[in-house]
Parts: C-alpha cells; sequence; structure tokens
C-alpha cells in the first residue's frame, strides 16, 4: 500500500496551520499556495526562508508559523537548510531529541533567488543529496521590490526593468528541467488554483528522503496587474494553456499530471493580465503572442500531447 | 507656505492625486514639492503624499508634520492609527473628508474644532472593485480650498499626469475633480498659508540609549507561534465578502483553500465564515465560490451598520 492517503479533495486537511494577519498583499498567490502546503506538512517543520516577498510573513514580534523560521541572505538558503538538518540529526544520534521530534527541513524561496542567486547553493544542496524540501514561489520577478524582472520573467511582459513595448526581451529559465538534470528525489510544479494536485505533490515529497523541488506558479496581482479577486481564475488559466504545465519528476522519468485535453490559446491567460497589457493596446502585436504560443506548442510537442 | 497632506490607500491613486496638486500649483506659478510615502507598499495599505508649495524656494524637507490642510481619500483610515491622519494638526489645520457623512458627524466623532469639509464618495465606489475616482474628487476639493487653483490649472495638471491613460478616463477624472471644485465654492481659500519653521525652532530630539541586553533577550527572536493573528488585516479591505450560509453547500471548502490568508474557518454547522478580522478583502472567495453563494458588500456600509448610525 501506498504512503500516499490523499486522492480526493476531502482527503485535504483544513487544519489553516499557517495564521493570518501577514503582511502579504491581498490576493497573493504565493500565500495561497503556502498555507495549502503548510497544512500538508504539518508542524513539525522548520522553515529557512531566503530574502523575497516572503520574508514578510515573519516581521518580529509576529509570525504565522506554528515552528521554528530562519530568515537568510538571497544566495544561502540551501546552505543553511544543511546546517539544520545537520543539527537535528546530531540532537537526534545524542538523544537529545526525541526521533518522533524530528522535523522537515523547508526553504522557502522566491524566483530571484531560486532561478538566479541561490541556484548555486541549491545546486550544491541537491549533489549532496540533502533531505530537505525546496519551496520556489515563482511570481516572475522581483515581487517585493517593485516587480523587477528575474530569470523566471516570461518573454514579452512587462516589469519595471523591461517598459518598452515589446516587454522582456528574453526567456523563462526552466528551473524545473536544471533540478531534475541533477536526478533529486522528487520534483514537481504545483499551482495554488488546483489544491488537490498540490496536495498529492506535496504529500509525496514529505515522505521522501532526498531533495525535493516544489516550484509553486505564484499568480501576483501587484507585479502583474490584475485584480486580487482574480488570482485563481489566472492560476486556472496558466494550466489549460499548458503555459505552466503540472508535472511531477521522479525515478528519472517526468510525468505530467494534468494534461490540458484542448489547450486554450494563451491570448486567453495573457490579455486578462496588466502586464501584458501592450500585447494588444494600442495596437495588436501578433508576433509576439505567436512567440509566446509557439513557445508553449514547441513544449508540449516535445512531449508528444 | 502651503503644507498639504493626502492620505489614501495604496491602490486609490493617493500619489498620483499628490501629483496633480503639485502640478496645478506650479502651473500657477508656485514653488511646489510633492512626494508620496508607500509605508508598506502593497494594495489597500495606508500611504501619503504631501505636497508644499509657495512663492519662495522650499528649504524644508520630508514629511509633512504640521499641515495646513489633511485630505483623507478614504474614510475609514481615520480608525486606523498607523494611517496617522491626526498627527501634528493645529487649531487652524483644514480637513477634507471624502465621505457620505456630514460634516457635523465627523466633528461629532472625532471630538475635534478643526473645520471639517465632507464631500460624498464618487458613485462609482459601489460598483467598481475600487475606488480610484474618490483621489479625483479630492483633488478637485483640494484645488478649491486651496482658493489659488484655476480650473483651467487642474484641468491641464490632469490631463498632464494622466496622459499614459486612455481619453475616457482622463476626461472622467476631470469631470469628477471639476463637479467637486465646484460644489466647494463657498469654502474657497479656507486653507490659510503655513508660517515658515525655521531652522532655529529645531529642537534636538530626546535619544534614548537602550540598555544592552543578553541575545536571549535583545535578539529578534519568537518564541510563540502564530502571532501574526494580532495584526488587523481585516483593516486593509474596502469591500468585504459575505457567505449566504442558505446557498452553500458545504462543498470541500474551495473558498478556504483559496483564500490565501487563511481568513476562512469552519462555524458548528461545518459552513464556512469569514473571519473579519483578518480578511484582506482580495475576494477570491467571491468569484471561486461554485454556488456563488459569497456576495461583496461595501465596507463602508458595514461599518455604520456596526455604529447604529
Amino acid at each position: 500500500m501506498s504512503k500516499e492517503k490523499i486522492k480526493k479533495m476531502r482527503d485535504i486537511p483544513f487544519e489553516r496551520l499557517l495564521a493570518s494577519g501577514t503582511a502579504m498583499c491581498a490576493g497573493c498567490g504565493a500565500l495561497e499556495a503556502l498555507h495549502q502546503i503548510y497544512d500538508i506538512l504539518g508542524k513539525n517543520t522548520v522553515f529557512v526562508n531566503a530574502a523575497g516577498c516572503m520574508t514578510l510573513l515573519s516581521v518580529y514580534p509576529f509570525t504565522p508559523f506554528r515552528g521554528s523560521w530562519l530568515y537568510t541572505s538571497m544566495a544561502s538558503a540551501p546552505a543553511a537548510a544543511q546546517g539544520i538538518r545537520d543539527a537535528l540529526d546530531i540532537l537526534i544520534e545524542k538523544k537529545r531529541i526525541k526521533p518522533k521530534d524530528n522535523m522537515q527541513v523547508v526553504v522557502l524561496a522566491g524566483d530571484g533567488s531560486s532561478y538566479g542567486m541561490g541556484l548555486s547553493a541549491a545546486s550544491a544542496a541537491i549533489e549532496r543529496n540533502l533531505d530537505f524540501i525546496y519551496i520556489c514561489y515563482d511570481n516572475e520577478g522581483y515581487g517585493n521590490t517593485g516587480q523587477q524582472y528575474s530569470d523566471a520573467t516570461p518573454h514579452a511582459a512587462r516589469t519595471s526593468t523591461s517598459k518598452s513595448l515589446t516587454g522582456f526581451q528574453y526567456y523563462k529559465k526552466d528551473i524545473f528541467a536544471i533540478w531534475a538534470a541533477h536526478k533529486p528525489a522528487y520534483a514537481a510544479t504545483i499551482i495554488g488554483s488546483d489544491p488537490l494536485d498540490l496536495a498529492k505533490k506535496v504529500e509525496k515529497a514529505k515522505n521522501m528522503k532526498g531533495a525535493k523541488l516544489i516550484l509553486a506558479l505564484s499568480p501576483c496581482p501587484t507585479g502583474w496587474t490584475f485584480h486580487s479577486n482574480e488570482t485563481v481564475k489566472i492560476g486556472k488559466l496558466a494550466v489549460e494553456t499548458g503555459i505552466w504545465p503540472l508535472k511531477e519528476y521522479a525515478d528519472g522519468k517526468i510525468v505530467h499530471t494534468k494534461i490540458p485535453r484542448e489547450r486554450k490559446p494563451v491570448e486567453e491567460y495573457l490579455k486578462i493580465q496588466g502586464r501584458f497589457k501592450h500585447l494588444f493596446e494600442p495596437q495588436r502585436n501578433d508576433k509576439l503572442i505567436a512567440e509566446i504560443q509557439n513557445e508553449v506548442d514547441k513544449y508540449w510537442g516535445h512531449y508528444n500531447h | 507656505m502651503y503644507r498639504i497632506r493626502l492620505h489614501g490607500r495604496g491602490g486609490q491613486g493617493i500619489k498620483t492625486a499628490g501629483r496633480i496638486l503639485g502640478e496645478a500649483l506650479f502651473l500657477e506659478k508656485y514653488e511646489v514639492q510633492d512626494a508620496p510615502r508607500y509605508g508598506a507598499e502593497r494594495r489597500g495599505a495606508p500611504i501619503f503624499s504631501y505636497v508644499r508649495a509657495g512663492k519662495k524656494p522650499i528649504n524644508e524637507r520630508g514629511i509633512i508634520l504640521h499641515p495646513g490642510l489633511v485630505v483623507v481619500a478614504d474614510e475609514t483610515l481615520i480608525e486606523i492609527p498607523a494611517a496617522g491622519v491626526f498627527q501634528g494638526i493645529a487649531e487652524n489645520t483644514v480637513f477634507f473628508i471624502c465621505s457620505n457623512e456630514s460634516s457635523d458627524f465627523w466633528r461629532k466623532r472625532l471630538g475635534i474644532d478643526s473645520q471639517i469639509i465632507t464631500l460624498s464618495q464618487s458613485e462609482e465606489y459601489d460598483t467598481a472593485l475600487d475606488f480610484h475616482y474618490n483621489s479625483s474628487v479630492c483633488v478637485g476639493a483640494a484645488g478649491r480650498l486651496l482658493g489659488v487653483i484655476s480650473k483651467e490649472s487642474l484641468k491641464q495638471a490632469i490631463e498632464e499626469e494622466l496622459s499614459v491613460f486612455e481619453k475616457t478616463v482622463i476626461e472622467k477624472n476631470i469631470e469628477i475633480s471639476l463637479k467637486a471644485y465646484d460644489e466647494l465654492s463657498s469654502y474657497e481659500g479656507i486653507v490659510k498659508r503655513g508660517v515658515g519653521i525655521s531652522a532655529d525652532s529645531y529642537r534636538r530630539l530626546n535619544w534614548v540609549e537602550p540598555p544592552f541586553e543578553g541575545a536571549d533577550i535583545s535578539a529578534p527572536a519568537i518564541y510563540d507561534s502564530g502571532t501574526s493573528e494580532l495584526a488587523l488585516t481585516g483593516l486593509w479591505r474596502t469591500l468585504r465578502p459575505v457567505v449566504n450560509k442558505e446557498l452553500c453547500a458545504l462543498c470541500w471548502h474551495l473558498c478556504g483553500s483559496f483564500c490565501p490568508d487563511s481568513a476562512i474557518y469552519l462555524d458548528e454547522d461545518g459552513a464556512p465564515q469569514i473571519d473579519y478580522e483578518h480578511c484582506k478583502g482580495c475576494l477570491i472567495c467571491v468569484m471561486q465560490c461554485p454556488r456563488r453563494a459569497i456576495s461583496v458588500e461595501a465596507e463602508h456600509k458595514k461599518t455604520k451598520e456596526a455604529k447604529g448610525a
């Protein structure tokens, strides 16, 4: 029998471990995913937080967590996770804490850290097969400081540092593939707008040893410019258009957990976000829209879907 | 020198209101400073905009502590200490509040003798999910209360500062601003120039040296859990979701899974309820409820009901 217990929505715990009252923006897609993840991971979790939006979760003397949280610089969260893991192992070995009080070490980092500055530390931690979960909340830019572009910014998106009529000229880095190339224990993409898919994957990661990635696309009302009530709608469209493939990597194989039967045109996802408005107004930019569509088609063509 | 402090929430256009006012004063040949202060830098958080204008070069800098005119775009800010609406006010400070309540109501409620002028909020307020247009009401009102800005300058300033928007948006803002400007004609020039503050009056701050403590006391470690609940983020809200229990299908609480702020809990019947102390009013639950059992109500109406006004 498999260790996984979550099969349907009703199996998902309704704990609400992550307390209210944080400083995240109303409608934050990252917080939406995080509180679902925390309910699955449970109280015995230590968060190691690389600098980013989520740093504002714990502003002294307030914390939404039920356990420990450590703040690190942008580039060093996986290294700090190693230190905590080692300390816990030593404490257990010396019988200073009981094995049942062991904790899951979880890195919480944004895309600025995960795709860029902190990548080297993460790569080294995977190589050492550090037993930890790495959660990346990916809002496709440096959201906390005003949405400057990051290595995760998608093609043609307007950010505060790519304001021209064609937006960001480069392409989003495929961090999932970079992780998979390291052959970690597990890697998965999730999104807060699909709680069941999210819960199944987080539960799987929780029950495994070794380095595990949980990569959450996090629609950002402030940085992407849409109304806070559309976070879930945009998340669902990201999946339905094929822009955000829900997939997992384990045992050397990549499996898609949700394949859109008929992919919606990317336009439906783009046109409701202010950061892509320049693709539609004042003149429609068919070339750029086609470039984005082609990228998505190419991806799914590669997987024969 | 005129010292004007504008209060609003992130997303309501207060920074832009300050810029328009500054530009209008500049067109009237004033020396002008205008600067916003974002604080928490997010939607719904209290933000400030400061405008100074004088006929001589302005040597003052920084935030305005002693305003001659305080402009409040969102009346729900008044009860929030962090918004600092009453900071440094004096007897002759004039208040403009964008509110459907009368000035007598506010004078009584706040217990102050200052001149308070109100104008009802823009009619867009109840229908639109945001109320950007309140800041246009504020711009028009402030212009008239200062009494040194002509209609033409106000119009030109709006056109220039909003030039990135579509024509219809600019026209709508001009229309709303000028309406407020016209309605307050009897208060023209009620705001008096403040006196210049000379460097001699600067008093050294009274610094307090904190005692040196051990790491167990002085390090910012938190020993309790879930303390963030002490922060009442419900004050951010301008619109509130309301659950209709009769329509609720008691599905597996999609609303609660999607609510980023863990602000939906289950009551004794297992039905979802909104934690209004913490709900930030993002309204995801309203959009996602499969049965449409959650509706939207304007916060200011609810506040009024609760206070029995």
